[in-house]
């Protein structure tokens, strides 16, 4: 428990991961996300984000340091882990043949959820914003947004205390990156702790809580979005990822 | 967990267009296939029943004892409707006489090669050749396919343990693919039953455990293939690979099995066992007629020094001690010829089994070895039927012997009459048929079933090690499977 008595959901402390052909993919990452909070990693290509994800969810497991998920480390008890976690991928892809509700029932069930029913489903999938026309339609189908609204659902039937997006923004349109991020601070509002690697200024800014830059497997800046309210963070992430930071990155924000 | 996996598998198959595809090719081949096996096993049972009757027929009309001959022809078995193994290869008659030994002839490629060029579809073939390749169409991107197309990562999301992920795998596509499968199978089974095809309680239980072993087999490519998807990242090399492997265990495996042993343990040609009988035979026979040259100068010598005339007394004593020399000689050449095929029987023998041995490491010869022992259909069907038939000469002999005797010279026979005063007279036999209702009848040989099972046991058992062996490298690979 911190920062004004929330419980800390998400946390790295130490994360390294050093691959076997040399490459430092994290070098000594530490964060600690809360409840109600939307952590935002902004990066480069391969500068560590994905990674990062894939420890949280154990499909990779740290050199060293730990990935915690309510106190739990992921490398150690990865199916305890699992349960108090939602993941959504850049670019959800679901089963072709089944259709939205089918796909919803198994992941549901999958993440223990046994005793939801399809008003359940077809509920989540209305406030996702997929309309109930399609809710019987198979997935193969589906645009990239669509199976995007699909993908939120799951994570939200799930009904975890932290959901990991990657790169949930990249490749929808205006209007539906909108209705995304309103969906995001709903979920916070409902006490997840969001942690979204990015590389959608714009929206990292209108959404996140904490916003990190990251390069090269480490924070070159973590502040709170609060404090970045009146900065041009795009210029801000332009100067740090070529080298010219204003002012150290801050930790323990 | 495991259910919820389970279920997601067989629904993922049972709506995929593959499924559809492969329950329409599955349904097609064996019904087809079922209802040629069918007509072939009618049409070769009609011909059994009448060249049976034509050789009852020809046998009743002999009017000497000495001209009686039997021709036994090979009943066919109705499990060949399922596995034709080598019932088609393998001669269908044998004359049964004193004169020819028993020896199978006339096939029905014989008749009709052009079957032979591409060989009958049966239901072993398409178990062998299409389930098999089916099952791996079925799997071979079962695991590396979901990582490409983005689930894996998502179902490993949640609380799922690799073991039952890929155990899932295993046991959804095996039930996924025995539905297509088992459904045209049982259909065939049907279709056997309304076509009246008359099978014995022992040829309904080989027939469930063709369908067994057939299950079993098609299982090995079914772990198979999600072993495969483990072993690579891409669906692309997994599928090459699963390829490449199936042409090797199912296509070179069995017949390299056997080369190598032919050229491990050789085993003369027939024709050049044939010449060492007749060389032998041959000189044995030159000597005998040297030194029957010997004697009869001797004696013509002895004779000069007695008076004219030789004695009938001396005649019929040196024409017995020459009767028993000759048949010495034949005593001697069928010892020879029986020690002879003896040894190239178990050389014959000895290759045979080192050929089994070695085909064995190919699912496919283990599978193609149970199947034709089931449906008796396999190599001991020929010495099965040549040594029954065999068995069934001497009897056969023995019988006319004892009826010829007792029925006196003359007896439907020729008799030819040597005097020095009338001359040679020739009178021919009776001209009315002998009575031959009270000949020994051929007992068709029936292989029991507790006497092959312990060879299908054996094959049965090869096939599960091999099962457990793939489960246990598919689960391994797994476990160190990249889930990125």
């Amino acid at each position: 428990m911190n920062e004004n008595n929330k419980q800390v959901i998400l946390e790295a402390v130490n994360l390294t991961k050093k691959y076997d052909d040399g490459v430092l993919a994290l070098d000594n990452l530490n964060f600690a996300i809360y409840e109600n909070e939307i952590f935002a990693m902004l990066g480069g290509n391969g500068a560590g984000k994905t990674t990062t994800i894939n420890i949280f969810l154990n499909l990779l497991e740290p050199t060293s340091g730990d990935a915690k998920v309510c106190g739990v480390s992921s490398h150690i008890e990865p199916l305890v882990v699992k349960k108090n976690l939602a993941y959504v991928s850049e670019n959800v892809m679901l089963y072709p043949n089944f259709t939205a509700l089918q796909n919803l029932d198994f992941f549901s069930q999958l993440g223990g959820q046994d005793s939801l029913t399809k008003d359940h489903y077809q509920e989540v999938l209305i406030r996702v914003g997929l309309a109930e026309q399609v809710h019987n339609n198979k997935l193969k189908g589906f645009s990239k947004g669509m199976r995007q609204k699909c993908g939120i659902a799951i994570a939200i039937l799930k009904d975890t205390k932290a959901i990991l997006f990657d790169e949930p923004t990249s490749g929808l349109d205006p209007k539906a990156g909108y209705e995304f991020i309103q969906l995001l601070n709903d979920l916070k509002g409902e006490g997840k702790a969001v942690l979204m690697s990015t590389h959608d200024i714009f929206r990292a800014k209108e959404a996140a809580d904490t916003i990190a830059i990251m390069n090269d497997g480490k924070f070159l800046m973590k502040e709170k979005a609060s404090t970045l309210f009146d900065k041009d963070l795009e210029s801000l992430y332009m100067q740090y990822m070529a080298g010219h930071a204003p002012q150290p990155a801050s930790e323990g924000v | 967990m495991l259910h919820t996996l389970i279920q997601k598998e067989l629904k993922s198959i049972t709506v995929s267009n593959k499924f559809l595809v492969t329950f329409m090719i599955c349904s097609l081949l064996l019904i087809m296939s079922v209802l040629i096996g069918i007509n072939e096993y009618k049409q070769a049972m009609t011909q059994y029943e009448t060249v049976h009757q034509m050789a009852d027929e020809r046998i009743q009309q002999v009017s000497s004892w000495h001209s009686v001959s039997y021709r036994e022809h090979r009943k066919p078995s109705p499990l060949m409707i399922f596995t034709s193994g080598l019932s088609y290869d393998i001669g269908r008659w044998s004359d049964i006489n004193r004169e020819s030994t028993v020896k199978l002839k006339n096939s029905i490629y014989s008749d009709d090669p052009i079957f032979a060029v591409f060989r009958i579809i049966d239901f072993t073939f398409i178990v062998q050749i299409i389930f098999s390749l089916l099952a791996i169409l079925f799997t071979f991107n079962a695991v590396n396919g979901e990582k490409e197309s983005g689930t894996l990562r998502l179902i490993f999301s949640n609380a799922v343990p690799r073991t039952k992920y890929i155990l899932a795998k295993c046991i959804g596509t095996w039930l996924g693919l025995l539905i297509p499968i088992l459904i045209p199978i049982l259909l065939s089974v049907l279709i056997v039953m309304l076509f009246q095809i008359e099978f014995s309680s022992q040829e309904w239980i080989r027939l469930v455990l063709l369908i067994f072993i057939s299950v079993l087999y098609t299982s090995i490519f079914i772990v198979f293939g999600v072993f495969m998807s483990t072993m690579s990242r891409s669906s692309n090399v997994s599928f090459l690979l699963s390829l490449v492997f199936w042409i090797c265990f199912v296509l070179i495996l069995p017949r390299g099995g056997v080369m190598a042993s032919g050229n491990i343990v050789s085993v003369p040609r027939i024709a050049e066992v044939e010449g060492m009988k007749v060389s032998f035979a041959k000189n044995k026979w030159e000597n005998y007629y040297k030194d029957m040259d010997k004697r009869l100068s001797g004696s013509e010598h002895n004779d000069d020094s007695e008076e004219d005339g030789i004695s009938d007394d001396m005649m019929w004593a040196n024409l017995k001690a020459e009767d028993s020399l000759r048949k010495e000689v034949t005593r001697e050449i069928e010892g020879y010829e029986e020690s002879l095929l003896e040894d190239w029987k178990n050389k014959q023998k000895a290759q045979q089994n080192l050929g089994f041995m070695l085909a064995r490491f190919s699912p496919a010869a283990t599978y193609q070895l149970a199947a034709m022992s089931l449906s008796n259909t396999d190599i001991s069907l020929k010495s099965s039927y040549e040594q029954v038939m065999k068995d069934y000469r001497e009897e056969f002999n023995s019988y006319i012997d004892k009826k010829s005797e007792n029925a006196g010279p003359g007896a439907g026979s020729i008799m030819i009459t040597m005097d020095s005063d009338k001359g040679m007279d020739l009178k021919m036999g009776r001209d009315e048929a002998i009575d031959v209702s009270d000949r020994p009848q051929f007992v068709h040989p029936k292989t029991q079933l507790s006497k092959i099972l312990p060879d299908v046991i054996v094959n049965i058992s090869i096939l599960l090690f091999m099962i457990f062996g793939l489960l246990t490298g598919a689960y391994f690979s797994f476990m160190r499977f990249d889930l990125r």
